[in-house]
């Protein structure tokens, strides 16, 4: 399930995913292809929009549901059977039951150099998501700008819990870089100076 | 050179001065108060003066509860956005800015400020061509008198200028007053733009002395030669050995003027009545007043009082008091101004003259001698002014002479400065080319009619409020020095203003060491290739 793109013109691995079945301008819902395994919280994924340009996003969000809304799955272990022996015992279940994660775009690919505000179009319902590259994360985080798209997301986690995993997720993917860190933590206080509390909820989420 | 960017300016006012909010990464440990630092404004480079530091934080919430454990990592992530330090700046000269250039050696000199930079100019660490374009470099007329705090580069002062006017030494007692007054001395006898007399009141200035640090120094004697003469009160000076006193000074009664003991009124005890009492006397006596006097009798006396309506037992008082001038071993009854009048033709020769007190070391001795032997020099010298005022003639014009005294708030409070030589010294500006050096530890005790007309002032710590209201007396920009002051450690370190440097700045003074000698060493045979040019030509 890879597929190779040109991305900033350096040839690139990633993985797919997931599909998108719910799209907006400001982030998308897509179907993990994995169930149980959406992928993490705050790492960074990817999407074409056509032709070279990608659009960025965050991992907002995940969960695994019955794909019927109104219902709610019921218990199914015992003292005997339980986690993953209840799938063993009921694999009809893998069927049916299927991981979602949302995503909050951050940028995008354009004219051959990343930005980092919202891409000009949604991303297309049924396009695949690609998890990034160690090499594309890192070169997206260079800049810091879109720390600001991150906190005004209105998702279910709070925007200063996802900004934090997110510099979790960066920090470890470009090697335990510290000075990366000393940057995005001052970034972060810069962003959430009249907001104390929302501060040290990020600083102490993000402390090595 | 790079220039290590400190911050950028955030507000301020031409009169208050710039607020500059540090980098996140400054300290405010690595600066200090009074330090030279450069703001680049976009068309002008601004040397100026770090007068305040303040620490500030964003969020209230910060102040009331302060992060308990916070770890490294988030101390350095709140500080510089959350937590912050901004430092007050003040601008004290500008210069344009050249092409983006380092080098500003060959433009003209820095000039008082006129206006201020806009938001975001930065503000740098100033490099050693900062201090070269604003404190020039060792020459003849510019001498070394310390580095700055955070560099080893010489800073200079114009010894051209600092002879022009009267200067202040002051810093309490153990401030390095004494050991700095030799460096300025030294540099001056160098430069030969002034002649020195030098009031040696404590024995420190011919002779070599043993440091606080149990060092021995030299004496301006063992590093001059015959340049220097030194002139002793002590008789016992000159059979010591190896000293080299040149001359044994007496002052004889006939010298002592009504001005003499008048300025001696708190160390004699005299009366408030003493004053009309010796204008009786010199009325009647003329110049032997004194002598005449002290050997009067009880009858004469009771004549005396008779014949001029004075009151006999406040002048028989006088006259007790007075003896203990006349008990004193280097007064004789008549002493000739001959040995002065050699003194002033030695000035005149360019030799520098130290008066050693030698074991005469009571303030009655200081001033006495002090005022008499100055009151001569000052006549002499008035004299000479006015005969060169009339021929015109470059062979006529006096050396500018500057006389060095200790304890000065003795000769110059408020209560005597109008009448001492060295008030009218202090207060005539160069009119007769002489200048004072006045070092105290007691500025406060100066009258502030003289201290405003000190052109130099250098001054060690001091922490008397009235003391360095004193000192900054006329400065302009004196809330800033004022912290300067209070910070300076408790040796060895002065702030330099006025005259004789372009902008104020605090200094490590330069040891008065061996090292000292041996650049002295080599100044001489450069002033001594200097004044063979002069003599004979190239
Ligand atoms: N420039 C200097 N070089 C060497 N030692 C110094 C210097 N300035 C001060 N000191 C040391 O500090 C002591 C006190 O200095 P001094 O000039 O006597 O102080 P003050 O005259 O202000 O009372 C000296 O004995 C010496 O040990
Ligand atoms: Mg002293």
């Amino acid at each position: 399930m890879t597929d190779e793109s040109m991305t900033n013109g350096t040839m690139t691995k990633s993985q797919r995913i997931g599909e998108i079945v719910e799209t907006s301008t400001t982030g998308f819902v897509a179907v993990s292809k994995t169930l149980h395994q959406p992928p993490a919280l705050g790492s960074l994924v990817k999407v074409q929009l056509g032709g070279e340009d990608y659009a960025y996003g965050v991992v907002a969000f995940g969960t695994t549901v019955s794909p019927d809304p109104g219902r709610r799955a019921v218990p199914r272990a015992s003292d005997e059977v339980y986690d993953e022996a209840v799938y063993a015992r009921q694999p009809q279940l893998t069927r049916v039951l299927h991981t979602e994660f949302s995503v909050v775009l951050v940028g995008c690919f354009e004219d051959g150099s990343i930005r980092q505000h919202l891409p000009p179009h949604p991303p297309r319902l049924h396009y695949d998501v690609h998890e990034c590259t160690s090499d594309e994360v890192r070169r997206f985080s260079e800049r810091l700008v879109y720390f600001r798209l991150l906190l005004d997301a209105q998702g279910q986690v709070p925007a200063e819990q996802l900004l934090a995993a997110h510099i979790r997720q960066v920090y470890r993917a470009r090697g335990h870089d510290a000075a990366w860190l000393e940057r995005a933590a001052r970034q972060v206080t810069s962003l959430l100076r009249d907001d104390y509390d929302r501060m040290m909820t990020v600083l102490y989420g993000i402390e090595p | 050179m790079a220039r290590k960017r400190l911050g950028v300016v955030t507000d301020g006012a031409f009169n208050a001065g710039l607020t500059v909010r540090l980098d996140p990464g400054v300290s405010t440990e690595e600066m200090r108060i009074g330090e030279f630092v450069v703001v680049e404004g976009e068309g002008n480079r601004y040397f100026s003066l770090i007068s305040d530091m303040q620490l500030r934080a964003t969020d209230a919430a910060l102040l009331a509860d302060p992060p308990r454990e916070a770890s490294p990592f988030i101390a350095q992530a709140l500080r510089g956005t959350t937590t912050y330090a901004t430092v007050q700046v003040k601008p004290m000269l500008m210069m344009p800015r050249g092409a983006d250039t380092d080098f500003l050696v060959d433009l003209e000199p820095p000039q008082p400020v006129r206006t201020i930079p806009m938001h975001f100019a930065e503000l740098h660490e100033a490099t050693e061509s900062d201090f070269g374009a604003v404190f020039g470099h060792e020459d003849r007329t510019h001498f070394a008198m310390g580095k700055p705090l955070t560099m080893d580069i010489p800073i200079c002062i114009n010894l051209a200028r600092l002879v022009e006017r009267s200067n202040g030494v002051f810093g309490q007692s153990g401030t390095g007053k004494s050991f700095l007054v030799r460096l300025l001395l030294c540099g001056v006898i160098e430069s030969g733009l002034a002649v020195n007399l030098v009031f040696d009141m404590h024995d420190e200035y011919a002779f070599g002395k043993e440091s606080e640090d149990g060092v021995f120094v030299k004496g301006l004697k063992h590093l001059f030669g015959s340049k220097l003469l030194v002139y002793s009160l002590d008789e016992k000076a000159q059979a010591r050995g190896g000293r080299g006193v040149d001359v044994t000074l007496q002052i004889g009664l006939n010298q002592i003027e009504a001005e003499d003991v008048l300025l001696l009124a708190e160390e004699l005890n005299l009366r408030a009545t003493a004053e009309a009492n010796v204008g009786l006397l010199t009325d009647a006596y003329g110049a032997d007043w004194l002598s005449r006097f002290l050997a009067m009798s009880p009858t004469d006396i009771s004549a005396f009082c008779e014949q001029y309506g004075a009151h006999e037992g406040s002048l028989s008082a006088l006259q007790r008091n007075l003896k203990r001038i006349e008990r004193r071993p280097y007064v004789v009854p008549e002493a000739p101004f001959s040995v002065i009048d050699e003194m002033v033709a030695a000035l005149d020769k360019g030799q520098h003259v130290i008066l050693h007190f030698g074991r005469y070391d009571h303030p009655l001795d200081h001033m006495l001698v002090a005022n008499v032997v100055t009151r001569r020099v000052r006549h002499l010298y008035r004299e000479k002014v006015e005969r060169y005022e009339q021929t015109q003639s470059p062979a006529d014009k006096p050396r500018p002479l500057m006389i060095t005294i200790e304890e000065a708030h003795k000769f110059l409070n408020p209560a005597v400065s109008r009448q001492t030589i060295f008030g009218v010294i202090a207060r005539e500006l160069r009119k007769y080319h002489v200048t004072l050096t006045v070092v105290d530890q007691r500025p406060s005790g100066i009258d502030s009619e003289v201290l405003s007309q000190l052109g130099t002032r250098i001054t060690g710590k001091l922490t008397d409020e009235r003391d360095i209201e004193a000192v900054l007396t006329g400065v302009s920009g004196r809330s800033f020095l004022r912290g300067t002051l209070e910070s300076l450690d408790t040796r060895e370190q002065v702030l330099l203003m006025g005259h004789a440097v372009p902008m104020p700045i605090v200094v490590q003074t330069r040891k008065y060491d061996e090292v000292f000698y041996a650049a002295l060493g080599a100044g001489e045979k450069r002033s001594a290739q200097l004044d063979i040019v002069e003599l004979f030509g190239e």
